[in-house]
């Protein structure tokens, strides 16, 4: 199964809200949409999608994309 | 529906596991914890889901939360309320060596104060969660990681059972069970084919996949026992099917469980639709059961209203997809449903019994049909008013009385109105007639409403009906009836009905007939014929 791109979940997830996925500094907070609620379930579905486990403390620290990006890079996964 | 969501911990709203009740539903999370609002806000007048961890409880919270429900359910009697709720963590089981667990004391105190007030207020369903997720595993359900990041208890596979049996509840409270299944017979009641194998030869009974059978025979005995009305549609001889009903001694259904049946090489989708009809259902109360996947597209392309389940592949998993299937599962089984079952029987009894005898009227004279007049009073008035709404087929006028115009009516001096019971070898078929006769004129009556349920149709129960609503029309001075058949698409049958019975057509489309001359033959057919 071929994963799909971070910056396709985002597409999905926000469906319906103009933005630039690729934007430097996109994160958290971004737009009305993205709140904590919309954060967290992202987080969950990122970790569906690359099948990683984020900790507690990642939940709640990885607010931008670039954090999300690199923390999967840490477990050897290229978004 | 519009539902409101509130739960003791955290619910992960818009997680993907809520997608799928989203689509069918408009939901609303309000705020996190706000559970004990929600539950005594007087104007939340939305049907609400309220999601009980009972790990969420702290001491004392249990009461105030009972009360809060109290509050909910006397200020909302007509609005679902639906608790969802799952049993504390027993920690070691070995701390129930000697003792119960306190969880599970707790649950069980808890459950109990639920199941109270279910039997006080109809609005209340209960969904107990520790079954579910005993199917999955609490590993699977939960995840703690999500508790201490965002307060939420659930996985999101956990969300996604949670929502899923949401939705099947809420399903059930709109749309009923379905009431009839029809099964195929080979590799579906019995392994191997009959025509071939021969009655020694099917398995059915005894060890491996014949025991599977036959407990999936018993599993549909226990839904026929809860109202579900079983039939078969199979591609045999009829003479071997009738060998395995009557004979074979693996069979837990006997030829009396079944409502009707239809042997033959015909296609499965004409053969359904005449089972339905024969049983006077609409095809949205059937469910078809075939191992055969081709029988089960062809039934799902031809009549998408008939529910087929995607039978498990091995048999040894049947009876407990049937036992789980939530299409037939009911909120209660009353003694009426039981009884109803009985009158189905009865009724496909009588058209099987009927269809062998060339002396049509020689056999309804040997089952010793018998009506009666009841009056329509506030005992009797909701059955008739159900009559108005349901009959479709046998029904003259198609008038749908309310229960407040039918007792109205009946108030009005010179109204000749009665319901008929009738009952007959076959069984009681109970209220299944009405009339309505009002004044026109001096001298002069008019039919208003005269219908039958189609359960009890070819015995000439109309006859009898119009008959003695004439032997009461006479000491008033009615010499003369009039009526009109009003069609409705539904109605074809009662077309001819005012010819028939010696009507004459009148210039405006209406009908008009002498009492005198009004033709019942079939009144005599009952024990208590009256005398015209």
């Amino acid at each position: 199964m071929t994963k799909p791109r971070l910056s396709e979940i985002l597409r999905d997830h926000f469906e319906g809200v103009e933005f630039d996925p690729d934007a430097p500094g996109l994160g958290a907070g971004a737009f009305e949409a993205w709140d904590s609620f919309a954060h967290f379930n992202l987080l969950l579905l990122i970790e569906e999608a690359y099948a990683v486990r984020f900790s507690v403390d990642d939940m709640t620290n990885l607010k931008s994309v670039a954090e999300i990006r690199a923390a999967l890079a840490s477990q050897g996964i290229a978004a | 529906m519009e539902l409101r969501l509130t739960a003791t911990s955290g619910l992960l709203a818009g997680s993907r596991g809520w997608r799928g009740l989203a689509a069918a539903h408009n939901l609303d999370f309000g705020e996190y914890g706000d559970w004990a609002r929600v539950l005594t806000a007087p104007d939340e007048a939305r049907a609400l889901v309220w999601v009980v961890l009972l790990d969420d409880f702290g001491p004392g919270e249990e009461e105030v939360a009972l009360a809060a429900l109290d509050a909910r359910l006397r200020q909302h009697l007509t609005v679902p309320t639906l608790v969802t709720w799952a049993s504390a963590d027993p920690g070691s089981v070995l701390n129930g060596a000697r003792h119960a667990l306190p969880s599970r004391a707790a649950s069980q105190r808890f459950e109990t104060a639920l199941y109270q007030r279910a039997a006080q207020y109809s609005a209340l369903h209960i969904l107990c969660l520790d079954e579910l997720i005993a199917e999955s595993g609490k590993r699977q359900f939960f995840d703690a990681r999500n508790y201490y990041a965002a307060r939420a208890r659930l996985s999101v596979a956990g969300i996604d059972g949670l929502a899923w049996a949401i939705g099947q509840m809420l399903e059930r409270i709109v749309v009923p069970p379905r009431k009839l299944l029809v099964l195929d017979c080979d590799n579906t009641l019995w392994g191997g084919v009959i025509g071939e194998d021969g009655l020694e030869g099917v398995r059915l009974g005894q060890d491996g996949i014949g025991a599977a059978f036959q407990d999936f025979q018993r599993r549909l005995k226990i839904l026929a026992q809860s109202g579900v009305l079983l039939a078969i549609s199979s591609k045999n001889n009829p003479d071997d099917v009738a060998q395995m009903l009557d004979r074979h001694p693996g069979m837990v259904l006997r030829r009396a469980d079944f409502a009707a049946m239809r042997v033959n090489w015909a296609d499965k989708p004409g053969n359904v639709t005449a089972l339905a009809d024969e049983l006077g259902l609409g095809l949205e109360s059937v469910a078809f059961w075939d191992d055969n996947p081709f029988e089960r597209a062809e039934m799902r392309a031809a009549l998408p209203q008939i529910y087929v389940p995607d039978v498990p592949g091995d048999v040894v998993d049947w009876p407990k997809a049937l036992a789980h299937d939530a299409a037939f599962a009911r909120f209660e089984v009353t003694a009426e449903d039981r009884a109803k079952a009985a009158q189905y029987q009865a009724r496909a009894a009588f058209v099987a019994a009927s269809d062998g005898q060339l002396d049509r009227l020689g056999f309804l004279r040997s089952i010793g049909l018998n009506a009666q007049a009841v009056p329509i009073d506030a005992s009797t008035v909701a059955r008739a008013a159900q009559l108005c709404a349901k009959t479709n087929q046998f029904n003259l006028r198609t008038i749908r009385h309310s229960a407040a115009d039918l007792l109205a009516i009946t108030e009005e001096p010179g109204n000749v109105t009665f319901l008929t019971a009738l009952s007959d070898r076959f069984g009681d078929h109970g209220l299944v007639g009405l009339i309505i006769i009002r004044p026109a004129g001096k001298g002069a009556a008019e039919i208003d409403t005269l219908l039958l349920s189609c359960r009890v149709l070819g015995r000439y129960l109309e006859d009898w009906m119009l008959a003695e609503a004439i032997r009461r029309l006479q000491p008033q001075g009615v010499r003369c009836l009039r009526a009109a058949y009003v069609p409705t698409g539904k109605n074809g049958m009662m077309a001819s009905f005012l010819p028939d019975h010696g009507f004459q057509a009148r210039a405006n489309g209406s009908f008009e007939a002498d009492c005198e001359s009004i033709y019942c033959p079939g009144a005599a057919l009952y024990d208590q014929a009256p005398p015209v």
